[in-house]
């Protein structure tokens, strides 16, 4: 609704600078949900955290998990959360009661796991060392169903060398999964068939560490350990009439740094496919490039730590990534200046020096009965209060169909004493005179910093 | 201005001409919109053309006059207001009903409230009622300091919530119904649990020396540094809005109690919040006249509003569909303002607003109000009809037609006194004054009316009732009920104690 009021597409669409900074514990992993309104944080110590992207504040907790937590995925609806730890456990929470609704053991460390985009009781996993599994959880007994890794050998082909899955997703309707290998191959699998439709090398023997799709599902990001990014057209795999041997993935873009060579940690999509970001190991800044010409737009400098695992959010030019060293979670984005014709109606910004024209009645003087039931008369227009218009931006049902997260109030005191004694995983928390000793610190990064530090004292208090 | 819970008190059987005698302890808007009229024109002709910053004081005290006059007018305005009505009754208004047979043709939804209860138990007049979301509760805010949760349906009080050091001036439902925030004249806002009545907060994280929460972790958000005015929850429940004398609005996180953000909104008190239904803005208003719209995310001013006569705003909301906001003037108007384009939409006059900060709002009827089965086929779409409800100051609840401006409802005397917040919640409305008492309506579906067994509210006219409230809703079993109740329960023994 604030689209109707602001010029904020005439700003830039990338985001420009830490504006927030959140904490609770050693987040390892990030990600939105579908409405963009809340942030799931996995904790070293196995927590998930929910984070209130309005308030910058926790909206819940969810203990359940004994290790890191390697990746996250929302349901649709925005009440399932699928959570993966490194210790061979997946569990699928109910946000209604923060509880857990299924809880899946596997027969080995999980890469990652990612809920089909319709259905909440099904979801996929790469495991490691062995085939991923499609497991389906419309019952309290999980069904596991393995998939395979490499497609069947033709004839006369060689073997093909052997590899394991390392990163799987979804596609957008959720009837085909993408797969990838430790041998930089990406697999097509239908998911009724549970047999690879198509299958091609697209990085030369090297690890593919993630794949991602925009929210069209149409673009492909992969980010492989050789150092190179490439981006992917996805072909329409619901089409009626698909056959799987003329299925193409054309190459688009491949982005890499060859002065420093370096190897990049995440990737991400931007909110509408437009950039892609992505973090970097043994670097701090996190770079942005444009995907019409890929080229590289914007090199964001943070705080002086290497960040790994970024996501940016599913419609804003806002950029989540969380800190290898403290844990911490860093927002950047673009603070729009203040219009000061919006805080003065009689004014108007403009660009030069205006002649003014008065109008032939400008000055006239009326008597005041007049001017009333002029205005009075000039009321006539049909007015609707109650329909919603559509088109004003976002589209209106996703935020209307969306899950109500319950607001809980209890979260402060089950937190803070806890979260001190075991803090991260494998690593010390180091306790510096500028680190919060509250479980959950956000430090408002507004423009004005003055009351940036009013905002702190009064919490602190 | 400090007694605070004498802000609303007036003299005894104070009637409709309390206001041109000027109690002493008169409210502190209209001090405050006064000081606007008498202080500001010469400021505001060096901003405004010179047409009109020449009506100073007494062409704006022919202003209230001659809208006094209209409203001695005012049967002429309702017989035509009556005959338009009848008119639109015929099948060509209602572009719907052209589609259904005639004898399965429904008349246009028309508000009909009737008195159903009367909720005493305040020892102080009453400054705002609001009606739960889910419509079962009803919370009233007191000047005596104390605010209660009734049952809508039934009349009895649920709890008194005692805590505040000062009278209660706003209060606001969070949208589950299970929480509700009360701003006070002790600069706190408290929120409470709705099923056990005590405060249901954590603030600061209980512990880690946060004086803020007190020991049990669960204080008052403070913060503002004068009266706290105006209250308002966002549709997700997140994040709490308020408004308060210090001029400010401030916006917390409800959940930690934290503030988020503040916003140096107004140079008057702000009189009045609200959220649009996405929760991406927040309108404020204040007696400087002036209507703000803000970012909820960035907390930056979109928009401001200001009409030329830059009458004090007193209260403000935005439309069920947020593309419009009501405000309310202290120039006896509500106007409609497409806040887009930054113009006055409609104006709503025929009651009487110069002093006090009276509230309102939109309200909806469904055919489900009606008394129609819902059911969406062919024919039958389920027909909502919204309108404007307001408060008077003359003790009446007025409601309008949103687009034709006309009073389609008129309550005289809901209250003696002033009455000071109408809230509608579909087929229920309550309304509060000067008078320590809430009143409770019910709107009467016109489907039912040949069914009811006493032949005379059928024929009971809908704007006809001037005279005197008629009392063909009022339960009257219920409510001695609920009095000799009330007795039994002498006031103070069904109070919670909150520790501090």
């Amino acid at each position: 609704m604030n689209l109707l009021l602001s010029d904020d597409y005439l700003l830039q669409d990338y985001p420009e600078n830490i504006t927030n900074s959140i904490r609770s514990g050693h987040s390892t992993c990030v990600r939105f949900n579908r409405q963009g309104d809340y942030l799931a944080s996995g904790r070293g110590d196995g927590t998930v955290v929910i984070w209130d992207i309005e308030t910058m504040g926790v909206a819940r907790k969810l203990r359940g998990h004994s290790k890191q937590i390697q990746s996250l995925s929302w349901s649709r609806c925005g009440r399932y959360l699928l959570s993966v730890c490194i210790g061979w456990k997946a569990v699928l929470w109910d946000l209604k009661d923060g509880k857990r609704y299924r809880e899946v053991r596997f027969r080995a460390p999980v890469y990652g796991a990612e809920i089909h985009p319709w259905n909440h009781h099904q979801f996929a996993a790469a495991l490691f060392e062995t085939s991923p599994v499609l497991v389906d959880v419309t019952e309290r007994a999980e069904i596991q169903h393995p998939l395979p890794s490499v497609p069947k050998r033709r004839e006369g082909e060689p073997d093909f060398p052997k590899q394991t899955t390392t990163a799987i997703i979804y596609t957008a309707t959720g009837d085909h999964i993408l797969t990838a290998t430790s041998k930089g191959r990406l697999n097509i699998i239908d998911t009724k068939t549970k047999e690879i439709i198509f299958s091609e090398k697209i990085a030369e023997k090297s690890l593919i560490v993630a794949l991602r799709l925009t929210e069209s599902g149409k673009d492909l990001l992969v980010n492989s350990n050789d150092g190179i990014i490439r981006t992917f057209h996805v072909p329409n795999l619901s089409a009626q009439d698909l056959d799987p041997d003329t299925i193409q993935l054309p190459l688009e873009h491949k982005f890499q740094d060859v002065v420093n060579k370096l190897r990049w940690g995440h990737v991400t999509f931007s909110a509408s496919g437009e950039y892609v970001a992505a973090s970097a190991h043994n670097n701090h800044e996190l770079y942005i490039w444009e995907r019409g010409h890929g080229s590289l737009v914007r090199m964001l400098e943070g705080p002086k730590e290497e960040s790994l695992f970024i996501e940016w959010h599913p419609h804003k030019p806002l950029l989540v990534a969380c800190g290898t060293e403290t844990g911490r979670i860093n927002i950047w984005s673009v603070t729009p200046a203040q219009k000061w014709s919006a805080l003065a109606p009689d004014f108007a910004e403009v660009e030069d020096n205006v002649e003014y024209i008065e109008k032939e009645d400008e000055f006239d003087i009326h008597p005041h009965e007049e001017i009333q039931k002029r205005r009075l008369d000039q009321e006539e227009e049909d007015l609707d209060v109650l329909a919603v218009a559509s088109g004003g931006g976002r589209p209106e049902e996703t935020s209307t169909n969306a899950f109500p997260m319950p607001i809980l109030f209890d979260l402060g005191e089950s937190d803070s004493e806890d979260e001190l004694v075991h803090v991260g995983f494998g690593t010390l928390r180091r306790k510096s005179p500028g680190d919060q000793d509250e479980g959950d610190a956000t430090t408002g990064g507004e423009k004005v910093p003055a009351k940036k530090k009013a905002g702190g004292r009064t919490r602190k208090r | 201005m400090e007694s605070t819970p004498a802000r609303y008190s007036s003299p005894e059987g104070s009637n409709r001409d309390a206001h041109d005698r000027t109690p002493p302890s008169r409210d502190r808007l209209q001090n405050q919109s006064l000081s606007i009229r008498r202080g500001r024109p010469s400021s505001r002709s060096r901003s405004r053309s010179p047409l009109n910053s020449s009506p100073s004081s007494p062409s704006s005290k022919k202003r209230y006059r001659s809208t006094s006059s209209s409203r001695s007018s005012r049967p002429q305005t309702r017989s035509r207001s009556l005959s338009s009505r009848s008119r639109s009754r015929s099948p060509d208004s209602y572009s719907r009903s052209r589609s259904i047979s005639p004898s399965r043709s429904r008349p246009p939804i028309l508000p009909d409230y009737r008195p159903h209860l009367t909720l005493k138990g305040h020892t102080a007049a009453v400054s705002q009622v609001r009606i739960s979301p889910d419509g079962k509760w009803i919370a009233s805010a007191s000047a005596d300091g104390t605010a209660k949760i009734w049952n809508a349906s039934t009349g009895a009080i649920l709890d008194t919530l005692v805590g505040h050091m000062a009278g209660v001036s706003c209060l606001a439902w969070a949208p589950d119904s299970n929480t509700l925030a009360t701003g006070s004249d002790d600069k706190a806002i408290r929120l409470w649990d709705r099923i056990t009545g005590s405060p249901a907060h954590a603030v600061g994280g209980g512990g880690r020396g946060t004086t803020r929460g007190g020991p049990t972790g669960k204080g008052p958000l403070l913060g503002h540094h004068n009266y706290i005015y105006s209250l308002a929850f966002s549709p997700k429940g997140n994040i709490l809005a308020s408004g308060s004398y210090d001029e400010a609005v401030f916006l917390w996180d409800v959940r930690a109690g934290r503030l988020m953000r503040s916003l140096p909104a107004h140079s008057d008190p702000v009189s009045g919040i609200g959220f649009c239904r996405d929760g991406t803005l927040v309108v404020s208003c204040s007696t400087d006249g002036l209507i703000r719209i803000w970012d909820t995310s960035t907390g930056q001013c979109l928009r401001t509003l200001v009409h030329e006569d830059n009458p004090a705003v007193t209260n403000v909301c935005f439309s069920p569909n947020g593309l419009f906001v009501l405000a309310f003037n202290l120039d006896n108007s509500l106007r409609l303002w497409d806040y887009v384009k930054g113009s006055v939409k409609k104006t709503y006059q025929g009651h009487k607003n110069e002093g006090f900060s009276i509230g309102g709002g939109f309200g909806v009827l469904t055919d489900a109000d009606d008394g129609y089965k819902v059911e969406e086929d062919g024919d039958h779409k389920i027909r909502s009809r919204p309108f404007i409800v307001s408060a008077s100051e003359d003790g009446d609840i007025v409601i309008w037609d949103v687009v034709k401006k006309d009073i389609i409802q008129r309550i005289t005397q809901a209250h003696k006194g002033v009455c000071f917040w109408v809230d509608v919640n579909g087929g229920t409305m309550a309304s509060c004054g000067q008078d320590n008492v809430v009143r409770l309506f019910r709107h009467r579906p016109s489907h039912r009316i040949k069914r009811e067994p006493n032949g005379v509210s059928g024929l009971i006219e809908h704007a006809g009732n001037e005279d005197s409230p008629d009392i063909d809703m009022v339960d009257v079993e219920l409510q001695q009920q609920i009095e000799a109740e009330a007795e039994a329960a002498s006031p103070g023994q069904n109070v919670k104690e909150e520790e501090l």
